[in-house]
């Protein structure tokens, strides 16, 4: 036998025994992508959990689907400020699976250049939110689970309080109820975007309850009109400002702009009919975004009551939706869970 | 090889080919297991959640005695002074001055600084 | 004199030993590389889950809260309030509840030196040997903890670390 042979087998068996060393690292090298799965989890959950999204104003929550296009990033935060708070208007437009496509969540919240496979999925301690969307995890998927708290928005609830009932007012004059929304108060940096009321982001609900008693007792009146509902801006920067009435298409039911429900009965911003007990009225954000307001605007809702002599009610005055009248809910613990393969 | 027929040679060649290939072959594959590796690493070495962490101490700090220099709050900042560098081997400093007026709003002038031997972050923030 | 004509194979021993050498460099070396990767991941997840409930437990409900539910438990030396509601939320999933564990301790200033004492005590899951992440919060008390946890603190306005230790059982 020849020692070249000799050499050249020797180099032949290291070569081998290198290969044969690589073979866990070769079974290793395959199943990294397990490791990369991880590392997307990862960045999806601080993309979801930590950031407000682009846009931030107006939010990427309100683009319609022909504006879908400008969404660049979808993120769940209030603000960037305080990561782990989500908003729920965020939320409710994030798990909104007929509005984004498969591509939509992997182009805007995933990123990356495969196409990862996905599970999203949030659940409230008291389960008000249960919400997920994607396909089932198979074993040997990326995840990564963020504990979070969610801001719902406050709901002014108003019941009956007697400097509303003005019953010396003239008996032919219409009826004004005012609900008064001063941004640069409900905006003051002094209490922080997880407590804040912002109506440019969140819906703003009223509620009249127990309108009844508002009612025109000596005239036995068992119900009133609702002419309508308005909405009036008053800049306070400008010089001499004044309340101008905002140009809204106020004869259209439009759910994603407003709901309007006159004793649980649906109706758009011009009712002309009765009621007896009880006024809903939410402001979406994609509509105060149409109003065009700064972190200065005063918007007044006006409610008008109008039944001719004698008038049916004696609510009157300006309610001011801050946050001494406005109960905001306290935040709810939730966690949020993000798979991906 | 030495005072032999050489008629073998090529096998030498052809193994020195291979094992060269081999060499290559297993750089990239150690390449791809370091990607997985270094994400975790950079996430867990890189004090994202101390640094938060210490803001909002901070931030506290400052909610609750503002830009006072006394007794009480200079025992409150050596306490987190004392603890990070004995707890969490960071050295952290920081200072509060009194309000200035910054577009229209009185906010302090915080400055925040940390460095924990690998990372070292230095803020200076109006709150 | 001694014949020459060995050099050559001299050599070629030489060479054929530093490739080995090379060789077994290069499998230690791909081999010891991604076994400490494996275990990096769960830690990350972990301590960036433990991370988020310390901080969500410190931020209150409402703006009116004046101390969080994290400053309370530590105020009261509430450590089974403490471990209930930690361990809740960490274990708080879609689906099936996780099966994680904790072990909680505070840490204190009094004079020049830095105490300790431990809030929650680790369970019977605990053998010594599991991979633990430690995670910590900062947390800002206005006196001493109204109920004194066995050591002497110093009553005035101090900052606290709280450190907890977590594991998968």
């Amino acid at each position: 036998m020849s020692l070249d042979f000799l050499a050249g087998f020797t180099i032949f068996m290291l070569a081998l025994i290198m290969v044969v060393s690589m073979v866990p690292g070769l079974l290793a090298g395959l199943e990294s992508s397990g490791i990369d799965y991880d590392a997307v989890a990862y960045r999806t959950g601080v993309i979801l959990a930590e950031d407000p999204g682009w846009p931030v104003y107006p939010p990427w929550e309100m683009k319609t689907e022909a504006y879908k296009d400008e969404i660049d990033r979808m993120g769940l935060a209030v603000s960037k400020d305080t990561p782990n708070i989500l908003l729920s208007t965020k939320v409710n437009a994030f798990f909104n699976y007929t509005f984004f496509t498969e591509d939509d969540y992997r182009s805007k919240a995933i990123f990356g250049d495969v196409p990862y496979s996905y599970n999203f999925s949030l659940r409230s301690e008291d389960w008000t939110y249960n919400n997920a969307t994607g396909g089932t995890p198979p074993s040997g998927h990326g995840y990564i689970r963020r504990a979070v708290k969610i801001k719902e928005p406050g709901v002014a609830n108003i019941s009956y309080n007697s400097s509303f009932n003005e019953t010396a007012l003239d008996a032919s004059k219409p009826r004004v109820f005012t609900v008064r929304l001063n941004f640069s108060q409900l905006l003051d940096p002094e209490r922080g975007p997880a407590y804040r009321i912002d109506p440019r982001t969140e819906p703003v609900n009223i509620t009249i309850t127990e309108f009844g008693r508002y009612l025109n007792g000596t005239a036995a009146a068992t119900n009133a009109t609702l002419k309508d509902v308005t909405f009036w801006k008053m800049d306070p920067t400008t010089p001499m400002p004044r309340f101008t009435k905002i140009p809204f298409s106020y004869n259209t039911m439009d759910p994603d702009l407003y709901t309007l429900f006159l004793d649980r009965t649906q109706n758009d911003l011009v009712p002309g009919t009765n009621v007896s007990d009880n006024i809903s009225l939410v402001l979406k954000p994609a509509a105060t975004s149409i109003f065009t307001l700064d972190q200065n605007s005063i918007l007044d809702i006006r409610f008008t009551f109008d039944d001719g002599v004698p008038q049916r009610t004696f609510m009157n005055g300006t309610y001011l939706y801050d946050y001494d009248n406005v109960t905001c809910p306290p935040l709810k613990p939730a966690v949020l869970e993000v798979a991906i393969w | 090889m030495a005072c032999m027929n050489e008629d073998g040679q090529w096998i030498v060649l052809m193994g020195l080919l291979v094992a060269v290939g081999l060499f290559f072959l297993a750089l990239i594959i150690n390449q791809s297991v370091l990607v997985g590796q270094t994400t975790a690493e950079g996430v867990l070495e890189f004090p994202k959640n101390d640094i938060r962490d210490l803001r909002e101490a901070v931030f506290d700090y400052v909610d609750t005695f503002g830009g006072a220099n006394n007794l009480t709050t200079g025992a409150v900042r050596q306490d987190i002074v004392a603890i990070s560098l004995e707890r969490k081997n960071a050295v952290v400093n920081f200072s509060v001055e009194s309000q200035v007026e910054v577009s229209g709003h009185y906010l302090h002038p915080v400055t925040i600084h940390y460095y924990n031997g690998v990372t070292e972050y230095n803020e200076n923030v109006y709150y | 004199m001694v014949n020459d004509g060995g050099q050559l194979y001299t050599m070629e021993g030489v060479a054929a030993g530093l490739i080995m050498l090379l060789t077994a460099y290069i499998v230690i070396s791909t081999t010891s590389i991604y076994t400490p990767g494996d275990t990096h991941i769960p830690d990350m997840q972990l301590e960036q889950l433990g991370s988020d409930v310390l901080a969500m437990m410190d931020t209150p409900n409402a703006k009116d809260d004046d101390k969080s539910d994290l400053e309370r438990f530590i105020a009261d030396n509430n450590s089974d309030g403490f471990r209930a509601a930690f361990l809740d939320y960490c274990n708080m999933t879609a689906g099936d509840t996780d099966d994680l564990h904790m072990s909680a301790s505070v840490t204190y200033r009094s004079g020049d030196s830095v105490g300790e004492y431990q809030f929650v005590g680790a369970d019977n899951t605990w053998t010594g040997r599991e991979s633990a992440v430690r995670v910590t919060r900062w947390v800002q008390l206005s006196e001493r903890p109204a109920v004194l946890p066995g050591v002497s603190i110093e009553n005035r306005s101090q900052a606290v670390l709280v450190e907890v230790l977590l594991w998968r059982a």
